[in-house]
């Protein structure tokens, strides 16, 4: 039967969680051994994306996404920060800041599927449909 | 000139200092995959079954159902144009399930099936949405049908009686008058307070610009709603589009109002659904069909019914249409669709060439609702025609061997025949229900033994003419008591003996 790469990953993962830096590295090398055995070795690209999926859901990382329209200041930054801890659960937030100067002012936060829109262009749009009707 | 202008900016400025902004939290998921009217989408952790969705691509937001939800994706349909979104697009779960607008504002108009309108008369501005997939009313609610529904069509309230809140299929080959039926009872429904509402499924744009054409000119609109998917529109369209229509109809039917619905045609709703599901990857069965290809149409043709009063009286009545493939009614939607409905009108291709028009084969249609949806002067008059039109046939069969018949036999043969000629009927050309237990009683009463069989068409309407100038008083007391005594029954005697003698053509 053919081993997807979620499930090698997930294999990994089992393996890998509660050893140090040095048993890793031999793990890793017996995995690689264990990949071109399978002749699967194209897989491990896929692989590394689903092992760093697994690996955060279970230490409690989610990464986040943060639009803005200009820099943030490290107190709005912690204020996200908390605001996602606290509404998704996790135990650590890895945030990414992108800026976008189309949205004109305040924020748009994405983590997990989920997506809140407080930016200045999402609040005119509607003022526009709530003038219009 | 200045005050307006202070007026107009101080309205403005109190709508804006009214308008509240709430950021809400939405789920998003992603576009993995995308073609043939089918999206893959990652995320969307807490999508309902059959919600909708929104793709927003470009300028134009195109909404969709999903369907599937498997472990790490979301299969959807996408209903309208699905040219423009792209993978990686964003598509936002709206948390309700798929809802149509419903009420007065429908009627007389030709929408899609997500309620757009397509007959370019503006806007349509309802109060009200109703969800696409309901549970149909349960045992409690319900009660047997008793009220008929006249289609006008001689042989059609003749021998498979229609009631209201039952499910008539009409069954046929293509270019057979299977739709001429549905129009015709659509079309008869003026003045008997029902609504009615045409569902046309993959159909060409041109039949159904055809019918809406002809629905205006009968004056059969104002009560008329046209559903429609199109043959160009993407099977999503054609999935959700009778399930729509009944959406439609549940308003009026909430309002205790009788509803008549027509799906034209549920073959190729079956397609579009064997088309969906292929492509969603579920197992095919048999012809292809997956296997809930029975539910889809038990759970739609269960939705129509009649309540009783405590539960308002409505009532929904469903003409499903199946086109067979060379008569082919043991084919596996045909019989699906024939085992759900409560009978079924058989059109033949052999009597549709020989000029038996509408060419209903009376043997293999059957009402199973029977006498119970007629009024008593039909049943009184109609009881035996079935049985003697279906012998008919066999009968002149067999009779093309044998060359001397005994008298039953003859006066059989021949009252067959008269028979035949009064079923046939014109299309547009619907009788009223008083109208046709004249002619009725006059054949089971041997008053047209003289007439020649082909002038008994001739010698119908007449007849009718003559009623209507000096029997207007019968009609109306069969139409208003709907049964016979025998005094009416004198009456009726007499009119036809009346307007025969002012004739020429009879025999001896």
């Amino acid at each position: 039967m053919k081993i997807t790469a979620k499930q090698y990953a997930e294999s990994l993962y089992q393996v890998v969680k509660d050893k140090n830096n040095s048993q890793i590295k031999d793990v890793i090398n017996n995995f690689f051994s264990i990949l071109t055995q399978n002749n699967d070795i194209t897989k491990a690209e896929k692989i590394a994306k689903e092992f760093k999926k697994i690996w955060n859901t279970e230490q409690g990382i989610i990464e986040a996404e943060v639009v803005s329209a200009k820099e943030l200041d490290n107190k709005i930054i912690k204020l996200l920060n908390n605001y996602i801890t606290e509404s998704s659960g996790a135990e650590k937030v890895i945030l990414n800041q992108k800026i976008n100067k189309n949205i004109l002012g305040g924020v748009i936060i994405k983590f997990e599927d989920k997506i809140l829109d407080g930016s200045l262009r999402m609040k005119l749009e509607e003022l526009k449909r709530e003038m219009v009707k | 000139m200045s005050n307006t202008k202070d007026f107009i900016v101080e309205q403005l400025k109190q709508q804006i200092a009214g308008f509240k902004h709430e950021i809400k939290e939405q789920t998003v998921g992603k576009v993995i995959k995308i073609g043939d009217g089918i999206a893959q989408i990652s995320g969307l952790s807490d999508v309902m079954m059959s919600e909708m969705l929104e793709f927003s691509s470009g300028k134009k937001k195109v909404y969709g159902v999903a369907l599937n939800l498997e472990e790490n994706s979301v299969g959807a349909i996408i209903l309208g144009d699905f040219f423009g979104i792209k993978e990686g697009d964003e598509v936002r779960s709206l948390k309700r399930i798929l809802e149509v607008p419903v009420g007065n504002s429908v009627v007389g108009r030709v929408v899609n099936p997500m309620g757009a309108p397509l007959d370019g008369k503006g806007e349509i501005l309802a109060d009200k949405f109703y969800p696409i997939e309901k549970i149909a009313p349960g045992v409690i609610a319900r009660e047997s049908v008793s009220k008929p529904v006249q289609t006008g069509i001689k042989a059609v309230d003749a021998m498979i009686p229609i009631g209201r809140g039952q499910r008539e299929l009409i069954i046929g080959d293509r270019q057979i008058g299977k739709t001429a039926i549905a129009i015709d009872a659509i079309i008869n429904q003026k003045g008997q307070n029902m609504k009615c509402i045409y569902v046309a499924i993959g159909q060409k744009e041109s039949k159904v610009a055809n019918i809406a054409a002809k629905l205006e000119k009968y004056g059969a609109m104002e009560y008329t709603t046209i559903v429609l998917a199109g043959a160009s529109d993407p099977a999503s369209l054609a999935y959700i589009a009778p399930y729509a229509g009944c959406a439609m109809a549940e308003y009026f039917l909430d309002k205790g109002e009788d509803v008549l619905i027509v799906y034209d045609d549920l073959s190729k709703h079956a397609v579009a659904y064997r088309e969906i599901s292929l492509l969603l990857k579920r197992p095919p069965g048999r012809e292809a069909y997956p296997g809930d290809v029975f539910y889809l149409h038990s759970r739609l043709l269960e939705r129509s019914c009649n309540l009783n009063k405590e539960h308002g009286g409505g009532s929904i009545t469903a003409l499903p249409i199946i086109e067979t493939q060379a008569g082919d009614v043991s084919a596996y939607i045909p019989t699906n669709v024939i085992s759900i409905t409560d009978g079924q009108i058989y059109l033949e291709p052999d009597l549709f060439y020989q000029g038996n028009r509408p060419a209903v084969n009376a043997g293999l249609s059957v009402s199973r609702v029977g006498s119970a949806a007629q009024i008593k002067a039909m049943k009184n008059v109609a009881g035996k025609m079935r049985l003697e039109a279906a012998q008919y046939r066999e009968l002149a069969a067999f009779a093309q061997f044998g060359s001397d018949l005994d008298e039953e036999t003859k006066a059989k043969l021949e009252r067959g025949k008269r028979l035949v000629e009064i079923f046939k009927q014109d299309q547009y050309k619907t009788v009223p229900v008083a109208n046709q237990v004249l002619i009725f009683y006059a054949i089971i009463s041997d008053l047209l033994n003289n007439v020649p069989v082909d002038k008994i068409n001739e010698f119908e309407e007449g007849l009718n003419k003559y009623a209507e100038n000096s029997g207007q008083d019968i009609l109306q007391e069969i139409s208003e008591k709907g049964e016979l005594n025998e005094k009416l029954e004198e009456n009726i005697k007499k009119l036809v003996e009346d307007y025969k003698s002012t004739l020429d053509y009879l025999e001896k």
